[in-house]
């Protein structure tokens, strides 16, 4: 809904995604990639229609069942929506135990994901004390903390200078091999769409045009 | 995710916004402190006069005053016979003569009481006015009583004893005891004068035409012990005792104020019977109060005050609770996308809802502790500064009593207030969808 017009964001859209692959998804602003992040990650129900993933219908899933949901799915977004009051320790330990995982061993792996990311020496520092790429490195080591099958990412260099961001697409490019998790990143950059396996192109709620990317 | 760790969250919430946080939790203990102030100080003041009535009405005793509706008197606030003597000084029971009934007791009647039951031991004439005691120095006002040295002991052991001097079992005429504070009304052990000493005793007579003041010069030969607390029946620090034959002729007359009635036992028959043969031999014209009746209509009255009181006081705790509910909702706004990320993260409205509940708890809990404290603290200090005499010469002596069911009472008054008024914010907040949390700027 946009003010009382109904918007239809997403008209019939289909697409697979395999197991561990890379998919980045590309169009220009309004074009609905951010709200079809939303619905695959259970953030957002359809007003209308129908989402299958893995063929259960999300919209009529209850609270309960999509909360099970999104513990399985790590988000990073654009403007890394850490807990400004924790640390970058406290902000991965948050994600833990949510997810009822005990005291030492949620220090135990978040000391790791920190490291993992590149923030051995920064686990103490809040979010106002770390630049925008060390944010964001923080909240990709909070998006692996529950080894999601999905990760997704809403623009995650949208807000981080070029050079930094070229790093961080790095980072989940070796997240994504390494972990064997499941990525889809929505943005509107090109040029760093094409670290993706895939990009799809997006345009008025419709999928455009799919290419495979050459590594 | 684990209760600990949700009240640690909640706690981390409060820590960010301390003055907010200090603010709301002022408004519980302002709530909390009130109530157990009021409630310690009312509980203090019943067990005072409760153990004060016991003191001067034992369980064996009854009281027999003129007129039909004394107890009621006492009931509705001092029009009867026996409501006459409500305050602190004259004594609880202490009317001054039958004048409005038209029934008068007299001196002799007691040997007419003593031979209606087996169950009564004794019986003694007691004479009361307000009075003067005029020391040399200074004149000032006392209760006067008429009444037999030997049975007043008897029936007053522990209170009717000397402290300097002595109280004489068969007295001269002109021989008094007087309460602790008749020589040291300020309290301060300065005395006026001493046993052996002499003071002159002064009644203002009222019943003949032309009002004089009656006097005459008494030797005092015992000091009494301080009582303390209130004199409701038996001895009284500010009183003078005489006498009961001096009193008839000092005071003109041989009628009395009331009758004290010893029984051998104190079971409820014994109470019931005497209490109904000694009503029946005077057809109706006298109430007989027991301690037993005094006790309940006493305990009536103080719990229809802590009711009061203790309402008064939780208006003040509501307004807290509706200062919760406000910061909550502010609260919530502020951490709209906080939610959203907490959602976003895998958290279950249910735990979101308790969250937010958990900043009220520790409020609450804080509050109420604290509150306590103050409360039992302004409780103490009121008490100390009535009894300093700040406010009146005479003083005022209550113990603040605060009992296990007040404590509990506040501390789950106190909580619960603040989770009710935060229900409706937390509830707001676990229904929060996790998108638009999250678009919230």
């Amino acid at each position: 809904m946009l003010g009382k017009v109904p918007v239809e964001a997403l008209r019939g859209v289909n697409m697979k995604v395999e197991a561990g692959d890379f998919v980045s998804i590309l169009g220009p602003s309004g074009s609905g990639k951010s709200t079809m992040l939303n619905l695959i990650g259970a953030l957002d129900k359809p007003t209308s229609g129908k989402l299958l993933i893995d063929g259960v219908d999300i919209s009529k899933l209850n609270d309960n069942r999509l909360t099970d949901l999104r513990r399985r799915i790590g988000f990073v977004f654009q403007f890394f929506n850490l807990i400004p009051r924790l640390t970058a320790l406290g902000n991965v330990e948050l994600a833990l135990s949510i997810a009822d995982v005990g005291r030492a061993e949620r220090k135990q792996t978040a000391m790791s994901l920190l490291e993992t990311v590149g923030l051995k020496d920064r686990v103490n520092h809040k979010p106002a004390e770390l630049s925008g790429g060390q944010q964001q490195r923080v909240a990709i080591a909070r998006a692996l903390a529950n080894n999601p099958k999905f990760l997704l990412l809403d623009e995650p260099t949208g807000n981080i200078d070029s050079k930094t961001a070229s790093e961080i697409v790095g980072l989940l490019k070796k997240v994504n091999i390494e972990n064997h998790v499941t990525t889809i990143m929505v943005t509107h950059d090109q040029h760093l769409a094409r670290i993706a396996n895939r990009t799809l192109q997006m345009f008025d709620g419709l999928l455009a045009s799919e290419v495979v990317n050459q590594q | 995710m684990k209760t600990y760790d949700i009240l640690g969250y909640s706690f981390s919430a409060i820590k960010l916004r301390k003055l907010r946080a200090a603010l709301t939790t002022l408004g519980v203990i302002i709530g909390i402190a009130a109530i157990v102030a009021l409630l310690s100080i009312t509980q203090g003041l019943q067990t005072s006069i409760t153990s004060s009535l016991n003191r001067g009405l034992s369980a064996t005793t009854l009281i027999v005053l003129p007129g039909s509706n004394a107890l009621g008197g006492l009931g509705t606030g001092g029009n009867g016979e026996g409501g006459r003597g409500g305050g602190t000084g004259s004594g609880l029971l202490g009317g001054s003569s039958a004048s409005s009934s038209g029934f008068t007791l007299y001196v002799n009647y007691t040997s007419q009481i003593d031979a209606l039951s087996p169950d009564i031991k004794t019986s003694m004439a007691v004479m009361q006015r307000t009075g003067y005691v005029n020391t040399g120095k200074i004149i000032e006002p006392v209760s006067i009583y008429g009444v037999d040295f030997n049975q007043y002991a008897q029936l007053y052991p522990t209170t009717f004893v000397a402290a300097s001097g002595s109280v004489p079992t068969n007295p001269d005429d002109n021989q008094i005891v007087v309460g602790a504070r008749v020589t040291d009304p300020r309290e301060n052990g300065t005395t006026l004068f001493n046993a052996g000493n002499n003071v002159g005793v002064i009644w203002t007579n009222a019943t003949t035409l032309n009002i004089v003041n009656e006097t005459y010069t008494a030797q005092v030969t015992g000091i009494l012990q301080k009582v303390g607390g209130f004199a409701a029946s038996g001895p009284s620090d500010t009183g003078v005792y005489m006498p009961l034959s001096t009193a008839e002729s000092f005071f003109g007359t041989n009628q009395c104020d009331y009758i004290i009635v010893q029984l051998t036992n104190s079971n409820n028959a014994t109470i019931t019977n005497v209490s109904k043969a000694i009503t029946d031999y005077f057809s109706g014209q006298v109430t007989v109060i027991s301690s037993t009746a005094v006790l309940s209509l006493l305990s009536t009255i103080f719990t229809t005050v802590q009711f009061f009181l203790g309402g008064i006081a939780a208006i003040s705790l509501i307004v807290a609770g509706v200062g919760i509910m406000n910061i909550m909702i502010v609260s919530l706004i502020e951490r709209t996308r906080e939610i959203g990320i907490l959602k976003a993260l895998g958290m279950k409205s249910r735990t979101v809802l308790s969250i937010f509940l958990g900043e009220s708890v520790i409020i609450g809990l804080i509050g109420a502790f604290v509150g306590i404290a103050f409360g039992w603290i302004i409780a103490n200090l009121t008490t100390r500064i009535l009894a300093s005499g700040l406010f009146g010469g005479s003083g005022f002596h209550v113990t603040p009593l605060l009992t296990p069911e007040v404590f509990l009472g506040a501390l789950g008054f106190g909580i619960g207030v603040s989770v009710i008024f935060a229900l409706y914010p937390a509830w707001r907040a676990s229904k929060l969808k996790p998108v638009d949390a999250l678009r919230y700027e």
